[in-house]
């Protein structure tokens, strides 16, 4: 076989640790300025490298997929299909998630990890690096590119949440629930409806007519009461908040445990941030599933 | 020509979408339960997984390797994401729970041989130690430092065990950028 050029150590050792575990902020930068295009190349062959071990781990032991799991995807397949090819989605695309390319990578990973190394120690470490990438550019021999053209993605559309609930609501079993404003101030004439999928545990929330709040002091909340859990401590649905007074707003529920039966939705207003458990102060709609459509998963 | 389950699905087949499920959930599963603390962790990775599938399924290009190979790729990229983002919790499963990986007979070669075939002759062709460091960080999830503590030695061992291991894979399968060269 002919001998295949590697990177050196330093660049090696980082493009190994990304791919294994992944980069503190600091790495990241020291990667990416050092030779963008001849670590993207060798950085692909190294994801093939670890997939195909993936691969061959797998292909002695692997599990099935469990029953309910797979029940899920297929919901969530047809939630997702037909939000994108509702006639909307070309018109009203909202910022895309990171999306993958086989020859490339997602374009931004996110949450690194960060760890407190001492700064004269990156520095040191910079050095060496650069000192090391000088060395290897210079290597007649190189296999790498430096200069070659970046290839470009462009990321699938996402479909907006209207698209998306819109999607929910056609499958069978999804819950509409309307919301009913209460006598809190913030709730006069406000109007909106819940679409709940126990399922898939996913739902939107659609609001008309919510006062404009300013996110610095106060946020909407959203809440789930779970049949199978105590009433006092319903289960949070998220913040959010209404960029302008009256206009009609989608937004997905992000449950952060499980709802086993949702009975009612409400949404409060709280300060920044949310609360873990709501005073209930200020309640300003609210909407109650009816025994004949519980809203469990079944 | 009939079309591959990602080209189904690029091209708006929704039964395709079942089909890749159906012949790719076991693998997506496998890599989640071992690179997940959780079942449901683990449960919630392969929901996000196919979705980064569905949208990627445009972007196949069969000759840069299989769709196995693909939806793997896309599947540990997602998993390292979620992992990362977990690491700042404090708990972790202890590192004696780790299964132990078993990997299949080499065989002998063929020109026909798949990634994972080749893959697995690669490593058995690694010092044990080698194979060993790879399990735990590839496809235990184990950050370099944790398997240097697990296995009691310096970290700059463990880099270089698995830089070499890595680097002796991707010669052995010769790996570049653009897909895997069947060996001969």
């Amino acid at each position: 076989m002919a001998g295949m050029e590697h990177p050196p150590e330093a660049v090696l050792d980082l493009l190994i640790k990304e791919l294994n575990e992944g980069l503190t902020p600091e790495e990241q930068r020291i990667l990416a300025a050092a030779a963008p295009q001849a670590t993207d190349e060798y950085r692909r062959g190294l994801e093939k490298t670890a997939a195909a071990v993936s691969l061959a781990a797998t292909s002695v032991d692997s599990e099935p997929l469990p029953a309910a799991l797979r029940e899920r995807l297929a919901r969530e397949a047809q939630v997702y299909f037909a939000a994108v090819s509702s006639p909307t989605t070309a018109s009203a695309p909202t910022a895309s998630a990171p999306t993958l390319e086989y020859g490339g990578r997602a374009p931004a990973r996110s949450a690194p990890r960060i760890r407190r190394d001492s700064t004269v120690g990156w520095w040191a470490a910079a050095a060496c690096l650069l000192l090391a990438l000088f060395g290897w550019y210079r290597t007649p021999s190189t296999v790498f590119k430096p200069l070659e053209t970046a290839r470009l993605v462009t990321p699938a559309p996402e479909p907006t949440p209207a698209m998306q609930r819109a999607a929910l609501i056609a499958l069978p079993d999804t819950l509409k629930i309307p919301l009913g404003a209460t006598k809190d101030p913030a709730a006069a004439g406000v109007s909106g409806d819940v679409v709940w999928d126990a399922h898939t545990q996913r739902g939107y929330i659609r609001l008309v007519g919510l006062p404009h709040n300013d996110p610095n002091s106060q946020q909407y909340q959203m809440w789930i009461f779970d049949g199978e859990r105590d009433q006092r401590y319903p289960v949070d649905g998220g913040v959010f908040d209404a960029p302008a007074a009256g206009q009609e707003i989608v937004i997905p529920i992000h449950n952060v445990i499980p709802v086993h039966l949702a009975k009612a939705f409400a949404v409060t207003v709280e300060k920044a941030g949310g609360v873990v458990v709501s005073a209930r102060d200020h309640v300003v709609v609210l909407g109650q599933v009816t025994s004949s459509r519980a809203g469990s998963p079944g | 020509m009939s079309l591959s389950v990602l080209q189904g699905i690029a091209s708006g087949d929704q039964s395709a979408v079942r089909a890749c499920i159906d012949e790719y959930g076991a693998l997506v599963w496998s890599l989640a339960r071992r690179l997940s603390r959780t079942t449901a962790d683990a449960e919630d990775a392969v929901q996000e997984i196919f979705l980064d599938v569905w949208k990627s399924a445009a972007r196949f290009d069969a000759s840069q390797g299989s769709e196995k190979m693909f939806i793997a790729m896309i599947a540990r990229r997602r998993l390292i994401d979620r992992l990362r983002k977990k690491s700042a919790e404090p708990t972790m499963e202890p590192v004696e729970a780790l299964e132990t990986i078993a990997w299949s007979d080499p065989g002998t070669a063929s020109q026909t041989a798949s990634e994972a075939e080749l893959a697995t002759r690669a490593l058995h062709e690694l010092r044990p130690e080698q194979r060993q460091v790879l399990e735990l960080g590839l496809l235990h999830g184990l950050s370099q430092t944790e398997i240097s503590a697990r296995l009691g030695l310096p970290l700059g061992s463990v880099k270089s065990l698995m830089r070499r291991g890595l680097i002796k894979i991707r010669e052995y399968m010769n790996i570049d950028a653009e897909g895997v060269a069947v060996r001969t």
